[in-house]
């Protein structure tokens, strides 16, 4: 009988043979999902949208889409195409100043710095407690909020953490009002909504120093200006729905509130509030996306845009064109879709973007 | 190791009966008297006969102890992803570790311990990194719709690890000590002592590790030692066997863990303060009577599990979560009729749940009726019929019915044909049904449709020197209103729902070829599984699934083992490969296929009385730079030196 082991054994050392080859690092790989628009990457990044794609927490796929200033073509994954690396976990927001892009990685405990027209990395901001959003102040320092112990002040000239604004919890939006930073404080984190005590704080942003507060509903997640400098803030009534939800108008000068609407049922969960460019129209989402003017009576009943079997999850509108740019991130799981819409609520256009897009930051010199 | 226990049953009538107990195969095999033992043995080898299947028409493998003697030190997961065609998602070196069995989640495969359901109650699954192989003797893996026979719900399959009592020894005193790299030590005792009437089996063991290992760290651009990262495991069994008359058997086990495991930060968390702890204090007690008569015998099994868990992050959170299973069973097996046998059951289980995240205390009480019939024409075809009925929570679920065929077409040739087709249920667990503000009280049962057909061969060559086992199976499973957990809408929360619609379907390929070649031992064993699992079904408006394969589940699994052995020394060497790896269910973005290579050589000394053996196990030898899951960095190259010592008085025969 001839040796039945002999083509076996050839078989398994050929494949032995071929498994010691692969010496490349295996990590997670992310095709574009429409590969025939990388033929277009932008020379520059100055014109257009950025999709910050949040990424699924702890599975480090954070993520910038980004849609070119004539919404022709969308790139996917600018940071790791520019810079060789991934982004980190869960990117929650974006802004620019001076030419620089800051990525505020939520999970990642880290802020990235880009170089706006090429997106080439020029640094880190680490020494934060979660970061969730950065705001501006001078040429010289910036505020970054944190899911926990307060917010840190940023040196803009040496990149690095110069102090803390000791906060108790959770620090949200801010919005600029003179020289004062109003800053939505939400509460302990790992206190449930009966425990936290929501609040907008007010800060001196040349002493640091805060100077009063004023309470709000639970989870005040959302915050803007309108044109008669009155702030706007959307409390969503807790994760735990604690309370309805509520809209409330602030007057940041006399520190008073001069309205409170409530939110028709305590079912609904709004979210993500932004206002038009001309201040004198609020949108927000709550299943589809609304729209209310500020001299509104109550909050509208009907949508601008119906979900239609949709997950509504970022909502931003453009700060010139004032088109509202929608995302559903389908069921957190694969590549999600932004919608353009007009002011008026029609369909201009759709692009897919990266896994779960929560949030977007507009290029200042573009005209989409 | 000791010898073979069904080759040293063999000689006692009784204690073939008890062996046996409810699996009635001899009969079959009797034109070819070599199959009259289910064991057949080549010097050194041991391989079961392609015919033996509890429950005809129904796939079953064995991993024997040759397979875990070398493996003591390690957990279930390296076993079943080095020797099995079931896929294992592995977080990190021991770190959570779960199994897809046949393109199912990890809720579709159940862990038992001698029977006794290890899943636990909350979560539904089992992490295959807390089960220390030195625990138990041989894994039972029963594919699909055989788990039937065991629960209800393992639409992937059984996994049941179990241990038993060797009669014949006195005396046996083992110990065993591994040292490997980032710190790792390991210590293992074992003590059997008894007669041929009465044993007592007692096993502790103690693993450490700093698990320090050096990774590349693409976040940081370079290369970096994992952190807290630790762990310590802890075990200790007892096992009391009392044989009356060769009529009653009476058996109590207790095994007790305490697991203290430090969790480690994903690759991009690298850089901050973490402190992420999971302490896991179970005990598992089972308490058994079999009565074995000619053509009747009984099983009463009472059971009782404990777990506490307590889970901790950073200053966030921390939640204690504990539960109780007492678990009752007793099977009866009559073949009083000609051709034909009969085994009822009945099952009645208490679950109790006191968690942090459960608002109170949730209790879940399941009572099942079980029958199984058989039919046997002339030895060339038998049919089995599988009926199991539950009431969970005045919830009467659907009848979970299978249907098996088992042909063995040649006679005195060993190859039987066979096929099966079944319905079964899943019933949600309760972390599904209460989790605080998650969870859903209206979620309907899993429903799984499911086909088989199968066929085995094994040849021993004419001068006895090879021998050929091969299997090939082909099947196809629809699951109905599967629970996944979804996002709700405006809120950071997670809901399950009765959403998905999966089909999955493959083919296992197990080959082992095992023989001598001028005096060397040589064996070579092959797995191969191809699966396709995908939705079938899509709810939202952007939902890009449908037909898109289920993220971490591989298409191509592939492993195989070569080993050798001359002079008491021996070598295997084991290879893996896993084809990609969805990340997203629209299927772009993926892990990329890898394939790892571990080799492990040393030599025995066997004394009259003395066992000494000293190996050398070295894993990823070519250094492979992997991810099994995305953003969790794994080991590369690591070695581990164990010495074996054991003494045994002689046993009599």
């Amino acid at each position: 009988m001839r040796n039945p082991f002999l083509f076996p054994f050839f078989l398994f050392f050929l494949v032995s043979a071929l498994s010691s080859c692969s010496k490349l690092s295996i990590r997670e790989k992310s095709p574009d999902p429409e590969p025939e628009d990388t033929a277009s990457i932008p020379l520059s990044y100055q014109n257009g949208i950025f999709v910050i794609n949040e990424g699924n927490y702890s599975w480090g796929n954070a993520s910038i889409s980004f849609i070119d200033g004539m919404g022709h073509s969308t790139v996917q994954d600018v940071f790791q195409k520019e810079n060789g690396r991934k982004l980190g976990d869960v990117a929650q927001s974006m802004n620019i100043f001076n030419g620089f892009g800051y990525v505020v990685v939520n999970n990642s405990n880290r802020i990235e710095v880009v170089d706006i027209t090429t997106f080439k990395s020029v640094g880190a901001i680490t020494g934060l407690f979660m970061p969730r959003f950065i705001e501006f102040i001078d040429s010289s320092k910036a505020y970054v909020t944190n899911l926990q112990r307060g917010i840190s002040i940023l040196d803009l000239s040496s990149g690095k953490i110069s102090g803390t604004i000791p906060v108790n919890g959770w620090t949200e939006n801010m919005v600029v009002y003179r020289r004062l930073m109003f800053v939505s404080l939400i509460g302990e984190f790992k206190e449930p909504s009966s425990g936290r005590k929501p609040q907008i704080i007010v800060i001196d942003t040349q002493t640091d120093k805060i100077t009063d507060s004023i309470p709000t509903g639970k989870e005040p997640i959302g915050m803007v200006i309108d044109k008669h400098n009155k702030i706007w803030v959307l409390c969503s009534g807790g994760y735990d729905q604690f309370e309805m939800p509520s809209l409330m108008k602030i007057n940041p000068y006399l520190l008073t509130t001069e309205a409170v609407f409530d939110f028709p049922a305590t079912a609904s969960r709004p979210s993500r509030l932004s206002i038009n460019p001309a201040g004198d129209t609020l949108c927000f989402l709550n299943g589809g996306v609304y729209q209310m003017s500020t001299e509104s009576p109550g909050i509208p009943l009907h949508p601008v845009v119906e979900p239609e079997g949709r997950l509504f999850y970022g909502l931003a509108v453009h700060p010139q064109t004032g088109h509202l740019y929608v995302s559903d991130a389908i069921d957190y799981v694969q590549n999600g879709v932004v919608y353009q819409y007009n002011p008026h609520g029609q369909l201009i256009k759709q692009f897919v973007v990266g896994r779960i897009p929560g949030y977007f930051c507009f290029a200042p010199d573009n005209n989409l | 190791m000791g010898q073979p226990l069904y080759e040293k049953l063999s000689n006692s009538n009784f204690l073939k009966t008890i062996l046996f107990i409810g699996l009635l195969v001899n009969f079959v095999f009797t034109a070819n008297p070599q199959n009259i033992r289910d064991t057949l043995r080549l010097p050194l080898f041991e391989v079961k006969s392609v015919g033996v299947t509890d429950v005809p028409g129904f796939k079953k493998t064995t991993l024997d102890s040759i397979t875990l003697v070398h493996h003591l030190d390690a957990d279930l997961s390296k076993i079943i992803s080095e020797n099995t065609t079931i896929f294992i998602k592995s977080y990190g070196n021991g770190t959570l570790a779960t199994p897809s069995f046949r393109g199912t989640t990890a809720q579709h495969t159940q862990v038992e311990w001698n029977g006794i359901n290890l899943n636990s109650p909350m979560l539904g699954q089992m992490d295959f990194s807390q089960i220390p192989v030195s625990q138990f003797d041989e894994i039972e893996i029963l594919y699909g719709a055989a788990g039937i026979a065991k629960t209800s719900g393992a639409f992937g399959g059984v996994i049941n690890l179990t241990t038993s009592p060797d009669w014949n020894q006195r005396i046996k005193i083992a110990l065993a000590q591994t040292l490997g790299n980032f710190e790792t030590y390991y210590t293992n005792f074992n003590l059997i002592a008894g007669s041929q009437s009465f044993q007592s089996h007692t096993k502790a063991s103690y693993s450490s590790s700093l698990n320090n290992f050096p990774y590349y760290n693409d976040y940081l651009g370079g290369k970096v030692r994992q952190q807290n990262s630790g762990y310590s495991l802890s075990g200790f069994s007892e096992e009391l066997f009392w044989k009356i008359k060769d009529k009653h058997l009476l058996s109590g086990r207790v095994w007790y863990s305490y697991d203290d495991r430090n969790l480690p930060p994903t690759a991009s968390q690298y850089d901050q303060e973490h402190i992420e702890k999971q302490k896991d204090k179970t005990i598992r007690s089972i308490l058994e009577y079999k009565f074995v008569e000619s053509n009747f015998n009984a099983v009463v099994t009472t059971s009782l599990i404990d777990q506490y868990m307590n889970y901790q992050l950073d200053s966030t959170l921390n939640s204690t979560h504990q539960y109780y299973s007492w678990i009752n069973r007793a099977r009866f097996s009559f073949s009083g009729i000609r051709n034909f046998t009969i085994k009822p059951g009945l099952d009645f289980i208490r679950d109790r749940v006191s968690s942090d995240s459960y608002d109170g205390i949730k209790t879940r009480t399941t009572a099942a009726i079980y029958a199984e019939t058989r039919y046997n024409f002339k030895d060339i075809l038998i049919a089995t019929l599988v009926l199991r009925e539950e009431l969970i929570d005045n919830d009467f679920l659907p009848l979970i019915p299978a249907f098996g065929l088992e042909y063995l077409p040649i006679r005195g040739i060993d190859w039987k044909i066979s096929a099966n087709l079944a319905r079964n249920h899943r019933y949600p667990t309760l972390n599904d049904q209460f989790w605080i503000l998650s969870g859903n009280p209206d979620l309907k049962t899993e429903v799984n449709y499911s086909t088989e057909i199968g066929t085995g061969f094994r040849r021993l060559s004419p001068n006895q020197k090879f021998l050929l086992d091969a299997r090939l199976s082909g099947y196809y499973s629809w699951i109905f209103d599967m629970i996944t957990w979804l996002p709700v809408e405006g809120s950071n929360l997670w809901k399950p729902e009765n959403i998905d619609e999966v089909h999955a379907r493959g083919l296992e390929v197990e080959l082992a070829l095992k023989g001598e070649v001028a005096g060397f031992l040589l064996s070579l064993m092959g797995n191969y599984s191809y699966c396709r699992s995908t939705y079938a079904k899509a709810n939202l408006e952007n939902d890009n699934k449908i037909g898109k394969q289920l993220i971490y589940i591989p298409v191509h699994n592939f492993n195989s083992t070569f080993s050798v052995k001359r002079w008491n020394f021996f070598l295997n060497y084991n290879v893996c490969y896993i084809s990609d790896r969805y990340t997203g269910k629209d299927n772009f973005s993926y892990m990329p296929a890898y394939s790892l290579s571990n080799i492990l050589f040393g030599k025995n000394i066997v004394l009259t009385k003395y066992f000494i053996s000293l190996q050398l196990e070295i894993n990823n030898i070519f250094n492979l730079d992997y991810q099994s899951v995305a953003n969790r960095p794994m080991p590369g190259l690591n070695g581990a030196l164990t010495l074996r010592f054991s003494f045994a008085s002689p046993s009599k025969r």
